[in-house]
């Protein structure tokens, strides 16, 4: 029993030490580069980097924009997930091991294929010049390290869609929507109310922790903007890291300003989901024993 | 009693080529119950799913109110059928699980929920109708289920062994609750259960099914004299069982 015990400590020892201490010794180098106290250019403490950051357009134009195309992709990577799941499930074709192949490749690969499709010298204009649709390749219209982030917004639905199609598949199975569905049916629910009260509502619920995740995940994810975002505005790790790799030295605090607010944003914005998440339960548990 | 509310002729089934069902037929009158006892594999489940719209009959007639509903799909058929599991919609807390036929049906929402409240009332609900299914022990997730069914006000309720997953005391109590609530909202029901006291308890009228053919039963008493019921063979043990402890 005892020695459980400690072999489940040391578990927890080994976990925090491979997780959570890299992490946080990371966020505390940000956190003193950005407040001067380390780095080669720094004199001191100072918050001077902070306010820069704080007060500028570009850091809030980035925030912004990257959050934009998180839920954009996240979106329409639902519609799809969700579409393809219940087909799959209306006609009982079981998942294909195809489908797993893009949550293989890696990120900068599925960018480069984007930018093979989309650009204007790229596969669909020149077929749609093939064809007579367009006069000119030129003519194409920008749709890589275009401002709307066309490409962007493409890729990360490549890279999502499969991942939540499986989810949704599994859920489908372990919340018996099979039988709810039946049940609903039996109870008067037309097609269209048993896909809009019941199909889609267990499925996000269940999967809504995940669904936010992914959005900090689209948020801060960096090759697929680097390859196909634009200039200005950029998502904020690419932002991040051109502060970063600048030659101005004087830069490098501001990178990690704006690295420490992005984490602390999101942390926050975690805690109000969770703090949310238990508040309602309370409430449910107070309304109940009331 | 006379009133058949629903007529059942000659239903068959069969899955691939194994016959599940050969020509059950059977008439439930208004506002009773007609209780089925069966084993496990008998075609109980299948002819309730029948019933209600969910499965498809090879041959024979269904009748709801002497009107043919072969060809009438599920949701239109006035009819629910209750599974043993509670399958409660586990988005929705118990009020909004009640509630749920009455909204597809655009009640108005004071109806509603004058309606959901007395219905939690009356399955003595009341301290959890803000709870989520998971925070529900299996007989109450059960009563929610019933709840659920009872309001939107069947022509016919259909119970698959409601209580078969129900501890023997919260049984007992559910049997009660769910015969008073049956009379007190007047729905013709069809009972299925393999268990032959629930069946005499719950029923009005009682038939028994085994390898897919349905035999019904007058009265109470014909099935208690008929051999193939097992019902002698039940009272004899207990005779049995008393004489050995006056004897000691």
């Amino acid at each position: 029993m005892k020695q459980t015990r400690q072999i489940a400590i040391l578990y927890k020892v080994i976990f925090v030490c491979l997780t959570v201490v890299p992490v946080m010794a990371g966020l505390i180098y940000a956190l003193l580069y950005s407040f001067g106290i380390i780095g080669i250019m720094n004199n001191g403490f100072t918050g001077k980097y902070w306010i820069a950051v704080l007060l500028s357009d570009m850091f809030w134009v980035s925030l912004g924009y990257s959050l934009y195309i998180a839920l954009v992709s996240i979106t329409i990577s639902l519609v799809f997930a969700l579409s393809i799941s219940l087909f799959i499930k209306k006609r009982n074709i079981t998942i294909s091991y195809l489908f797993y192949i893009p949550l293989c490749f890696p990120a900068v690969v599925m960018a480069f294929y984007s930018f093979q499709l989309w650009s204007k010298s790229g596969w669909i204009s020149r077929i749609i010049y093939q064809i007579g649709g367009i006069k000119e390749i030129s003519s194409f219209p920008d749709l890589t390290n275009d401002t709307l982030g066309f490409s962007i917004v493409f890729t990360s639905v490549l890279m999502i869609v499969p991942f939540f199609t499986i989810l949704f598949s599994n859920l489908y199975h372990s919340e018996k929507l099979h039988e709810l569905k039946k049940v609903a049916q039996n109870l008067g629910a037309s097609s269209f109310q048993i896909l809009i009260k019941i199909t889609i509502p267990v499925l996000l619920k269940r999967s809504w922790f995940t669904i936010c995740l992914f959005i900090i995940f689209v948020m801060s994810s960096y090759e697929i903007p680097l390859l196909l975002g634009k200039q200005n505005p950029q998502m904020i790790s690419v932002l991040t890291m051109q502060k970063l790799q600048r030659f101005n030295l004087n830069d490098i605090p501001q990178a990690y300003t704006i690295a420490s607010l992005y984490v602390m944003i999101t942390i926050f914005v975690l805690t109000l989901l969770s703090i949310g998440g238990i508040k309602k339960r309370f409430i449910t548990k107070r309304r109940a024993y009331a | 009693m006379n009133d058949i509310v629903l007529d059942i002729q000659n239903i068959s089934k069969a899955f691939q080529k194994e016959k599940v069902i050969t020509e059950a037929s059977f008439k439930a009158s208004r506002n009773a119950v007609f209780s089925i006892l069966g084993k496990s594999g008998s075609g109980k489940t299948t002819l309730l799913k029948i019933i209600s719209g969910l499965e498809q009959q090879d041959s024979g007639s269904l009748f709801l109110e002497h009107e043919e509903i072969s060809a009438i799909p599920a949701h239109k058929r006035n009819i629910v059928y209750l599974y043993q599991d509670a399958l409660l919609f586990p988005h929705l807390d118990v009020f909004e699980n009640i509630a749920f036929g009455l909204r597809l049906r655009k009640i108005p929402k004071k109806d509603i929920v004058k309606q959901v409240n007395k219905m939690i009332f009356d399955l003595q609900l009341e301290e959890h109708s803000h709870k989520m299914p998971t925070q529900l022990s299996g007989g109450q997730r059960q009563r929610v289920a019933f709840g659920r069914a009872l309001i939107i006000k069947p022509k016919v309720l259909l119970l698959d062994e409601p209580f078969g997953a129900l501890d023997v005391d919260t049984r007992k109590q559910m049997q009660q609750l769910c015969k008073q609530t049956i009379l007190n909202y007047k729905i013709t029901t069809v009972f299925v259960t393999h268990d032959l006291k629930e069946a005499l308890l719950m029923g009005d009228q009682i038939g028994k099914m085994e390898n897919g053919v349905l035999k019904t039963f007058i009265n109470q008493s014909e099935f208690l004299n008929d051999p193939t019921t097992g019902a002698k063979e039940e009272i004899e043990f207990w005779k049995n069982i008393y004489k050995n402890e006056e004897r000691f």
